[in-house]
């Protein structure tokens, strides 16, 4: 069987090695020059993907698979951003209604209803 | 080079056993395992049934005071986690899983048949921690089967102590049972079909289960991650679901949790696994009444379509169980939109079982009562699930009632029919003796008709405003007519009379398992791969020396000019005449 | 030879489709082992998603300060406080393991036993030696006063409840991918794949880039967010 195995040349595996030691360096110095803000979100978040890609499409061999199983493997993950999508939604408005109500004191409680 | 290569299925080497224990307790047969399974889950299930009864003479006859409110809240909490998880779940993709996947794609046991064995080792454990939590101080949990926080940690929730701690152990063991169980069962399907299974021939059962296995192995996680996070809070004080806290006097050591964060978790769990109960049963059903109606089943390819239609909208229905939680505003519209699309593909899979029947030719064996009864309960189930889907109908009946009545009649009654049912479908199969037929008509009634009772009048209940849950309704129930507290009783009674009525099911089981007829190895003359294995019961591996070869779908049921009226899948298109 | 099977001539909706209607198998030359730790990774991503979305609610929820992790995950080197420094040496460690692991794949597929076997230890190597690094980080934060439940920093305690619950599942995933690796590894050497082949060894390389990705999610969000 060894013959279906993924074999490729040995020199795709030290270009993507070589990459992810750059894209993990480029992350760092996102921290170390102090980026703020929009443009420190978007680079973390940028590396992270290049990274996460290169990870999956070449040292998992991805990209050398048929469509049939890309697809099986990568459009169940859509469940999850909406998941991370709504979540976000609702901790927005949770956090609003916090701050509302405690005034955004993380240990204030609610107390119970005066009775008379 | 891919086209023509070697199934790995020919080479698959399968263990042979040497002693009793390797081959009735560790076994890696699959059908072994699936009785393990489903002995197990019985016997859990009739732990929660017996719970269930003493909860209904509870509620009927409150002045007799056989418990106190703590041991009615572990009740409720206890049998509706055994039920949804260690019974339904389990049994519908453990038992019919295990058995069903193999013989029905014609394969010679699961892909990794010792990963399945241990599987089944794992569900074991994880009953037998469920069942310790009646053993520790302060008993099992009385949260609710929901587990909401903050009042599954804080003090006055029986079992704050010791079984929530158990319980939520329980289901880490049991997910981890559950995953190894059922990428067996998805890599079986996908990967180890014999020749000519293509998935589009695959009985629905098997497409029922490959389904829910599916939704399995993705809804899962975010209850496993749930229960560890509610275990950090119990035991090391962690703040994820529990906010800033006054309990009885104390102000406790939490602050800022989130206890809406475990409602979402909790239903991105939950409701997926509504349907990895509810498409095993649809899939099972579907043969069941294809078989005895001895049509084909009408709209094979829509069937299909539905199940994975369903299967994919159930990830973004979850929180229309959180409509009255507090959430987003804007939540409930979205919610109840996507819930109100999901019974589309409900509704099409309905039209299709009765147009099975549609002029068919329909025998009315037992299976096939258990089949019909369920499309019955699954209609009226499911059209109180559109009430409760619409949020300005759901506010006033939500914890009423009428929420137990529907989803006692949706996913728990009729996957429980269908259990039944494909026992006593496949059970000539599993054991080589047919079931007591008057026995089985006898259980069906009462059984049948039983939950009607039971059930109907509970959304009259839920209606005039009886809340769930209660201990002890004479208080707050002044307002009812006094025909509600005569209902009450009734269904008590009829309660006790359909769970006494289950061991004629369990007798039956047993008595035909020793003293049963004989059975054909086709005694209801289907189609599907299972019933043309070389012995009955099917010896380890299956199928002799060759693997079948299959040339047409599971439903060639009455086909004109044909000397039988049906045609198994393995047999050979003729050429026409 | 690899290219020739995986490479169609169709375009990727229709090839898909031919393969999930085709006979037997519907990822075609995947092995069943293949085929299964790919279902499982796919059911591990929900488990570490489902931390991360937890974390990122509560996150923003919460109305305590969040602490500057810059500021909380330095370590100090010859009395000058370096941002980070440990986590982009583990970061470091990992990617390296993941190389490692990836020539153990392809050494696999050439037969080359003796590369597989080493190859395969030091990724082992590298991986104990980043759980170790993750233990002395956590003693770290420990002795700063950072516990799970609460924190001397005046900040949100659940930046450490939620820190050390992802780091930690994260750290037994590559402690449990340690053992993992060194059982294959003795197994190989023994010889006995020779004859089924050595898709053992990409199966295992699938869950160690696995554990490796996530740390890149980890890096990303709990140390530069």
């Amino acid at each position: 069987m060894a013959s279906q195995g993924q074999q490729h040349p040995i020199k795709v595996y030290f270009l993507v090695w070589f990459l992810l030691f750059v894209f993990s360096a480029g992350s760092y110095y996102v921290d170390i020059a102090g980026f703020e803000g929009m443009a420190r979100w978007f680079l973390i978040l940028v590396f992270m993907l290049l990274k996460a890609g290169f990870i999956v499409a070449v040292f998992m061999h991805m990209k050398w698979e048929r469509p049939a199983l890309i697809l099986a493997i990568l459009l169940p993950t859509l469940f999850l951003l909406v998941l991370m999508y709504l979540m976000a939604f609702e901790a927005d408005y949770a956090y609003a209604t916090r701050v509302l109500y405690f005034g955004a004191d993380p240990n204030a409680v609610a107390l119970p209803p005066v009775t008379h | 080079m891919a086209q023509a290569e070697i199934p790995y299925q020919e080479s698959m080497e399968l263990s042979h056993p040497h002693s009793w224990w390797t081959k009735y307790w560790f076994s890696q047969d699959h059908k072994v395992i699936a009785v393990q399974y489903g002995i197990t889950a019985i016997a859990v299930g009739l732990v929660a049934l017996v719970l269930s009864d003493l909860m209904r003479i509870q509620i009927a006859f409150p002045e007799w005071e056989i418990m106190s409110p703590d041991f009615y809240y572990q009740a409720i909490t206890m049998h509706g986690m055994i039920m949804v998880i260690y019974l339904l779940t389990a049994f519908l993709l453990g038992a019919f899983g295990n058995f069903c996947i193999p013989l029905m794609c014609g394969a010679r046991d699961m892909a990794f048949p010792f990963v399945n064995m241990l599987s089944y080792h794992v569900y074991l454990l994880s009953v037998l921690i469920l069942l310790v939590g009646y053993f520790v101080p302060g008993g099992p949990t009385g949260a609710g089967w929901t587990l909401y926080p903050p009042q599954t940690i804080t003090a006055g929730t029986p079992g704050n102590e010791w079984g929530i701690t158990t319980m939520l152990a329980s289901l880490a063991v049991f997910i981890v049972a559950f995953t190894m169980g059922g990428l067996n069962y998805i890599t079986t399907v996908l990967q180890a079909r014999t020749r000519g299974m293509t998935l589009m021939r695959m009985p629905l059962t098997v497409w029922g289960i490959f389904m829910a296995t599916f939704l399995g192995l993705l809804a899962f996680p975010a209850l496993f991650v749930s229960a560890i996070m509610m275990l950090l809070d119990k035991w090391i004080g962690t703040s994820f679901f529990m906010p800033a806290i006054v309990s009885l006097g104390e102000h406790l050591e939490y602050s800022g949790g989130q206890p809406l964060l475990f409602q979402h978790l909790f239903w991105f769990f939950g409701h997926p696994e509504v349907y990895i109960v509810a498409l095993p049963a649809f899939g099972v059903v579907s043969d069941i009444i294809s078989v005895n109606a001895r049509k084909n089943i009408f709209g094979y390819r829509l069937m299909v379509w539905a199940l994975v239609a369903i299967g994919i909208l159930s990830f973004i229905v979850w929180a229309h169980h959180m409509f009255v939680a507090g959430m987003h505003p804007f939540f409930g519209f979205f919610f109840a939109t996507t819930t109100l699309i999901i019974a589309v593909p409900t509704a099409i899979k309905v039209y299709n079982w009765i147009l099975t029947l549609w002029r068919a030719n329909v025998r009315l064996t037992v299976p096939m009562l258990y089949a019909l009864s369920f499309v019955l309960t699954f209609i009226l189930g499911g059209i109180t699930g559109l009430f409760l889907g619409n949020v300005i109908i759901d506010v006033p009946l939500s914890d009423t009632y009428f929420v137990v009545a529907h989803f006692h009649m949706v996913m728990g009654v009729a996957p429980i029919l269908v259990i039944f049912g494909g026992i006593y479908h496949w059970y000539p199969k599993i054991t080589g003796r047919m079931l007591n037929d008057r026995i089985g008509r006898v259980h069906f009634w009462i059984t049948f008709l039983g939950t009607y009772i039971i059930y109907f009048p509970m959304h009259y209940l839920g209606f005039i405003g009886t809340p769930r849950r209660y201990f002890d309704n004479l208080g707050v129930s002044d307002f009812y007519p006094m025909s509600a507290h005569y209902l009450n009783d009734v269904i008590t009674i009829v309660a006790l009379v359909v769970g006494a009525s289950q061991l004629l099911y369990i007798y039956n089981l047993v008595y035909s398992y020793f003293r049963g007829e004989k059975a054909s190895p086709n005694p209801w003359g289907a189609a599907s791969l299972e019933w043309c294995t070389p012995q009955t019961p099917p010896e380890h591996g299956n199928w002799g020396d060759t693997l079948p070869t299959v040339h047409r779908w599971a439903y060639d049921y009455s086909v004109p000019g044909h000397d039988k009226d049906f045609i198994a899948q393995n047999e050979p298109q003729r050429s026409p005449a | 030879m690899a290219e020739a099977t995986n490479q169609n001539p169709q375009g990727a909706i229709e090839s898909t489709v031919v393969d999930w209607s085709s006979d037997q198998t519907v990822f075609k030359g995947v092995p069943w082992g293949k085929a299964m730790m790919w279902i499982f990774l796919l059911s591990d991503t929900f488990i570490f998603t489902c931390f991360l979305v937890s974390y990122m609610t509560i996150r923003m929820t919460t109305g305590a300060p969040w602490p500057e992790p810059s500021l909380v995950f330095g370590l100090t080197v010859f009395g000058m406080n370096v941002p980070l420094l440990l986590i982009a040496i583990m970061t470091f460690i990992l990617i390296t393991s993941s190389g490692t692991m990836a020539l153990a794949v392809n050494m696999g597929y050439r037969g080359n036993k003796n590369g597989v076997f080493w190859l395969m230890l030091a990724t082992a190597l590298l991986g104990l030696s980043f759980v170790g690094m993750q233990a002395f980080e956590w003693s770290k934060l420990i002795s700063e006063g950072i516990y799970a439940w609460e924190n001397q920093m005046e900040a949100a305690p659940q930046f450490g409840s939620i820190f050390f619950m992802v780091t930690g599942f994260h750290g037994l995933h590559v402690s449990a991918g340690v053992a993992y690796l060194a059982i294959i590894a003795f197994r190989v050497r023994m010889g006995k794949y020779d004859k089924k082949g050595y898709d053992i060894v990409e199966i295992t390389g699938l869950y160690w880039h696995f554990v490796d990705l996530v740390w890149v999610f980890i890096f990303a969000f709990f140390y530069l967010w």
